[in-house]
């Protein structure tokens, strides 16, 4: 299966060193370079690519605010030459990264946990959505809360909230914030799988464990973790129609 | 015989000499003569008051009643104060009785004499100790004193010498990895690039066993720095020089304008998408040395947050010339940072 990468680094050294390591690998096509995150977000928008080796460090934004501004992230492998704090972020968060200059083993290393995870994805018939509208559950997004970042997959997420212009995202035990209004992602949230249940919160469908009658015509759904969301008595009615179906 | 030991052998004779000599002078005082019988009473209450302290102190070292606090260690001394000056007492009694070396003029009985005399050497017994407290109360003052100052010395060069030898690791990888790209798009220049590395790495690890090296070999190193910047960032790092001639051998902390380059670099340039310059002069103003490195940016932030390379600056400056040099780094006009180094011109 080929890959489209595009590789964001604002040396073109490190680029040229890059693309020529990654020469011994036919199934990769360098569909574009950017040489700083701006030119890089805009890139990965018009272009789509399946993979970006991306660098930390750059003029202007840093590869992490990068990532947190797109809607949908691609496959990510990180680029540094040599930086504390985005070692430590990729240890917590078992980030797959390439140390410059690059080890021809480590590249192939990586390169080889991609097909493993692209090919678990197919096998579980999951595949990134094409329509580049909406989020599909396979699709990740890059969060960043201040020294943690995460990838995590649509369909790991159970809640929403919206706190301010914020977001906070629930899934596993963490909840970071994230830079979205509530109403921004229902836009691009499937809904099929993500439902608006009230002003405050959109909660995963596939999440919901329990559900109960509650004032007003009213719901009460009890999603996975324990959290208690209450549905109000215009959305009930859509929420019902909708499994029903 | 260590020389603790010794010193306190000369405080027990040179004391005890005192002592004797004391009572010599009282006895000779209200007697009018010295009697041979009291010269060898007196020499064996010496004897016997050299023995029993020396219990004393064998007592204090075993239980380590030096370092009790002091609540605790008064009441155990004042027990054993009059413990050991009553058994010396009687020792010293019966030793006078039995060699028969007694005052025939003394009246009293035996009993008020043992209390007396008791009462007697557990004064003499506590001077004793106020002395051998006293002594080991200044001692262990003196030496942490030392050990403080010991301390310091070592913390400070140990600081120098992390300061000196900080040479980032970020700068070093990636070069090396645009070494690597040029080895086939420009072999020569990667050469030059490999031998401007080694200059590089080379003067960082001898700036450890140098107090101050001349500028030009300073300015070696920068323009290696520099150079190999310039080979990452390409065109967008611009660099200007403007060195006075007469400033090249004016010694200078080593890797000190290094570390204000590098900053320079990570903090203006290398944010900046176009990138920007770097400027760095040398002349003698005022009869002082300045040493000034531009750049383009802005300072972000307040000036309590300093980075490393700033923080470290400053203190090595402060250590080395204590306020004879001075450092200030400021936003000077139109998106320039100025960071400026003034020491003592050396004649």
């Amino acid at each position: 299966m080929t890959k489209r990468a595009i590789i964001i680094d604002d040396e073109r050294l490190a680029r040229n060193e890059l693309k020529k390591l990654l020469m011994d690998y036919p199934e990769v096509e360098i569909v574009a370079e950017a040489a700083n995150a701006s030119e890089g977000l805009e890139k990965v928008e018009s272009l789509q690519p399946d993979l970006i080796f991306l660098d930390i460090q750059m003029p202007g934004k840093t590869g992490f605010d990068m990532l947190s501004e797109l809607d949908r992230s691609p496959h990510v492998i990180f680029t540094t030459a040599y930086d504390e704090y985005a070692l430590k972020a990729f240890e917590v968060n078992a980030l797959d990264y390439l140390l410059k200059p690059v080890e021809p083993k480590r590249l192939a290393d990586a390169l080889h946990k991609l097909d493993q995870v692209e090919e678990k994805e197919s096998l579980a018939g999951i595949t990134p959505t094409v329509n580049r509208g909406t989020l599909g559950e396979a699709d990740q997004v890059f969060v960043k809360d201040g020294e943690r970042c995460w990838f995590v997959k649509l369909s790991d997420i159970r809640l929403f909230e919206s706190v301010g212009n914020y977001a906070k995202v629930f899934f596993g035990p963490n909840k970071p914030l994230i830079l979205k209004s509530l109403n921004a992602l229902e836009e691009r949230l499937d809904d099929k799988v993500f439902f608006r249940a009230n002003r405050k919160h959109i909660v995963n469908l596939r999440m919901i464990e329990k559900v109960e009658p509650y004032f007003n015509g009213g719901l009460l759904l009890e999603i996975r973790g324990g959290d208690k969301i209450e549905v109000s008595r215009r959305q009930a009615v859509k929420f019902k129609e909708m499994m029903s179906l | 015989m260590n020389s603790r030991n010794k010193r306190y052998w000369w405080c027990q004779i040179g004391g005890w000499s005192v002592w004797a000599l004391t009572m010599l002078f009282f006895s000779y005082l209200f007697e009018r003569e010295v009697s041979v019988l009291f010269l060898y009473r007196l020499f064996f209450a010496v004897l016997l008051g050299v023995v029993f302290t020396q219990i004393l102190r064998a007592i204090i070292i075993r239980f380590n009643w030096l370092q009790m606090p002091i609540e605790k260690v008064i009441p155990r001394l004042l027990i054993m104060t009059l413990l050991i000056s009553f058994i010396y007492t009687i020792s010293q009694m019966s030793l006078v009785e039995a060699l028969n070396l007694s005052d025939k003029k003394v009246t009293l009985n035996f009993g008020r004499r043992l209390l007396l005399n008791s009462l007697d050497n557990s004064i003499f017994l506590t001077v004793w100790l106020l002395i051998y407290y006293a002594y080991h109360y200044f001692e262990r003052v003196n030496r942490q004193q030392v050990d403080t100052h010991r301390l310091n010395a070592v913390v400070k060069d140990l600081e120098l010498k992390t300061i000196k030898s900080h040479i980032n690791p970020h700068f070093i990888f990636n070069a090396l990895n645009s070494i690597r790209a040029l080895v086939d798009e420009n072999p020569e220049r990667a050469r030059k690039a490999i031998t401007e590395l080694s200059n590089i790495l080379r003067n960082s690890m001898q700036a450890e066993k140098m107090e101050t090296v001349p500028l030009e070999n300073e300015l070696n190193i920068v323009r290696d720095y520099l150079a190999l910047e310039q080979m990452r960032f390409e065109e967008r790092l611009k660099v200007d020089f403007e060195i006075d001639d007469d400033t090249l051998d004016q010694p200078v902390p080593p890797m000190m304008l290094q570390t204000l380059v590098e900053n320079a670099i990570k903090h203006g340039v290398s944010k900046q998408v176009d990138g920007g310059m770097v400027k760095i002069i040398s002349d003698i103003t005022n009869n002082q040395h300045e040493i000034i490195v531009q750049n383009s940016g802005r300072m972000n932030g307040s000036l309590h947050n300093k980075g490393f390379g700033i923080q470290s600056t400053q203190d090595r400056l402060n250590l080395m010339f204590g306020d004879k040099a001075k450092f200030e780094i400021k936003d000077i006009a139109n998106n320039i940072v100025e960071a400026k180094i003034t020491l003592p011109v050396d004649e």
